[in-house]
């Protein structure tokens, strides 16, 4: 082997000053990783944000931690610099957001500007709003020993939730803010005694302002337009109660004379669970399509009125109406929209 | 026809690096419909550019671009070289602070943005200093590893698609050719590479088209996967629009929660390689214009990439980077359809065209 090259080892050995170990990064065992986050402005001008903090060292034990500020930046700021461990809020998976906070068009818009542009709150944290005192709200959950994870099960794909429930993430409200054609529904819900949290049903939302909130039912509906879900639910007719099986959605639309036509054709499958004596399978099926068709036509009537186009029909139009003119299908269009909403349910 | 091969890789991967960051932004503040219109004739006169470069190499078969130039007269050489390398240069920095500033936002949130331009600049220069052979043989190891990467994102974010936020489906009008962020976004393009390379080893025009054409379905799918989630009202309000991308995908079945790490791991690889190249690309002009015994290249490769280095330093915000990278694409769209010409005609004036089809 050659003599060794003095200034080569010098030089490797001046870049283990490099290699030290990363930047600024706290160990894993140093941070907080709060999963929820609630929000809420009161009469006094302030906004406030609650944290969940799982306590590492307690299984099972979380705790809950408040600060109010100017805003949303500068109280997750003070937090941070108030807690004793790093807080990361990288791992935020729901931001529950309180009534009058949503209701205010300006405060939420701005919210969400500065949610999506954080570099630290990741944008697919889910969004939804309580009508409660955020604050009571987590302190009553801690109380029944909920664990950390419990509020963000209640919306996990993976965990406890169901498909009526929507699940809104903070990118597509975002994207509401914006679009010329979308509406979305941000869940509401509310603290129950014996489960986690209740489901109350949506709030519309167009372009970032709340303009009805609907039931769960509704909801339900919603969910089949927007993604096209099957909705995999019982429904209780009075004299039946039957469970959806399948569905499938076909929609066709057209535009004459500025007018917009949308003719849309639901095919369910259903199969009867419990049934009163003598009832046919064609009665039910008569009065399921009935109440279905009524349930739509209702609410989209109501929607009209709000010229928020919660199913999204205006994604269909995006190619019949010239883009400049886009910009105003919720206010010149949506009104004029006529839906022919069919319900073709068959037995399994 | 392995080194072929490994150049088609690099140009595919130099290529590349363009289309993540800047060029969707600047394609959707172009048109409201139709963007696959813009990147399709972006494509056709980057393809005519390449054709005529190629054209005017072909009558060099073993000289490279700096050779034919130095054939033309010194003089030439330093009038446009000179000039192009300081170019080079100003894309080295901004391409680097660009890039430095969407690592931070994916995994250095804490992090100065100087410590990662240390990084990133130290890796280029070593690179650029082993010089081409190293980085060919590179290429095919990042070619196939980061395009695995790109295929898994654009594969999970499809999850989040609504094809119908891309329509209206047809252009407008052609007045985007007219405008002047076309120009700039003609700037997205390192064809002049090509001619660092001796044409009698380098890729055959069939060769560089279907190169091109892969560089081409690449951009598209740059453009059209933040406009299938977001829709063109709300794509123009992202600075990275890719990156909003990736990250609006919930990957919590996999062991990484945030696809938006192999987007970020898929940058710095095509962006090392880039940068690489050019700062290679300047190290042959400075020392075959300027020869001499103490010029070497790797001499000049670090006092350019030190000049960048200090250049990216003094960038403080994105709207500067996004500022200063457009006014640097723009010079470069001026070389890259000058030199080509000049060799073009330089062929056709000094009479080889009929001397070359003679011998």
């Amino acid at each position: 082997m050659e003599r060794l090259n003095l200034s080569k080892l010098i030089f490797a050995l001046l870049s283990l000053i490099l290699l030290c170990g990363c930047w600024d990064i706290k160990a894993i065992n140093e941070r907080s990783l709060p999963l929820v986050m609630g929000i809420s402005k009161k009469n006094d001008e302030k906004y406030q944000v609650t944290l969940t903090l799982p306590v590492t060292r307690v299984k099972g034990k979380t705790r809950i931690i408040t600060e109010k500020g100017e805003s949303v930046s500068e109280v997750l700021g003070q937090l941070r610099s108030n807690v004793e461990d790093a807080i990361d809020y990288s791992q935020i998976r729901l931001i529950l957001i309180d009534a009058p906070l949503a209701a205010n068009h300006l405060e939420w818009r701005k919210m969400f500007h500065y949610l999506m542009s954080s570099k630290d709150i990741p944008s697919i944290a889910l969004v939804a709003i309580t009508d409660e005192n955020i604050e009571q709200m987590f302190s009553k959950m801690s109380k029944q020993g909920l664990s950390g994870t419990a509020l963000y099960d209640f919306f996990n794909k993976g965990a406890g939730w169901a498909p009526d429930v929507s699940n809104t993430r903070i990118w597509e409200v975002y994207q509401n803010l914006f679009s010329y054609t979308n509406d979305i529904a941000v869940p509401v819900v509310h603290s129950s005694e014996d489960t986690i949290l209740k489901f109350k049903g949506s709030a519309v939302l167009k372009n970032g302002k709340v303009t009805a909130n609907i039931s769960p039912s509704e909801n339900q509906l919603v969910r089949l337009f927007q993604h096209h879900h099957f909705i995999r639910n019982t429904e209780n007719l009075g004299f039946a109660t039957i469970f959806v099986v399948n569905s499938h959605l076909k929609n066709k639309p057209s535009i004459t004379n500025h007018i917009p036509q949308v003719a849309s054709d639901l095919f369910i499958k259903i199969s009867i669970l419990e049934r009163d004596e003598g009832v046919s399978n064609s009665l039910v099926i008569d009065e399921l399509e009935k109440r279905i068709e009524k349930r739509f036509n209702d609410m989209f009537k109501q929607t009209q009125i709000n010229k928020t186009d919660i199913f999204g029909f205006g994604q269909l139009f995006r190619t019949r109406i010239p883009y400049d003119d886009l910009h105003s299908w919720r206010d010149k269009y949506y009104p004029k929209l006529i839906v022919n909403f069919r319900v073709h349910a068959t037995m399994e | 026809m392995t080194q072929r091969l490994q150049l088609g890789f690099v140009f595919i991967i130099i290529h590349m690096s363009f289309g993540y960051l800047l060029y969707p932004k600047l394609t959707y503040s172009l048109t409201k419909s139709g963007h696959w219109g813009i990147v399709l004739s972006y494509g056709l006169l980057q393809l005519i550019l390449i054709a005529i470069y190629k054209k005017g190499l072909n009558y060099f078969p073993q000289k490279d671009m700096i050779d034919i130039f130095l054939t033309m007269g010194r003089w030439a050489a330093f009038i446009f070289l000179v000039p192009y390398a300081i170019n080079l240069n100003a894309l080295i920095a901004m391409n680097i602070r660009a890039h430095a500033e969407d690592i931070i936002s994916i995994f250095l949130i804490r992090t100065p943005y100087w410590a990662v331009l240390v990084l990133l600049f130290l890796i280029s220069t070593y690179t650029a200093i082993k010089g081409l052979s190293t980085i060919l043989r590179a290429s095919a190891v990042f070619f196939f590893s980061i395009n695995l990467f790109v295929i898994f994102v654009i594969a999970s974010s499809s999850v989040n698609f609504q094809l119908q936020n891309a329509l209206p489906a047809w252009p407008l009008s052609l007045d985007f050719l007219w405008n002047v962020k076309f120009l700039y976004l003609m700037g997205f393009s390192a064809i002049l590479f090509l001619g660092f390379v001796p044409s009698e080893t380098n890729l055959k025009f069939g060769q560089l088209t279907a190169a091109w054409l892969y560089v081409l379905f690449f951009y598209l799918s740059a453009v059209y996967v933040p406009l299938f989630i977001f829709g063109q009202e709300t794509v123009t309000t992202f600075v990275f629009p890719m990156k909003e991308a990736a990250d609006s995908v919930d990957l919590s079945w996999f062991v990484f929660n945030r696809q938006t790490l192999f987007f970020g791991i898929s940058i710095i690889g095509f962006n090392l390689i880039l940068n690489a190249v050019k700062l290679w690309m300047i190290g042959q002009i400075m020392q075959r214009l300027f020869p001499g015994r103490r010029s070497k290249a790797s001499y000049w490769i670090l006092a350019f990439s030190f000049i960048s280095f200090l250049f990216a330093l003094c960038v403080p915000n994105k709207a500067w980077i996004e500022k200063l990278s457009l006014m640097s694409e723009g010079t470069n769209v001026f070389f890259t359809v000058i030199l080509p010409s000049i060799i073009f005609l330089y062929v056709v004036f000094s009479g080889r065209m009929r001397s070359y089809g003679e011998t």
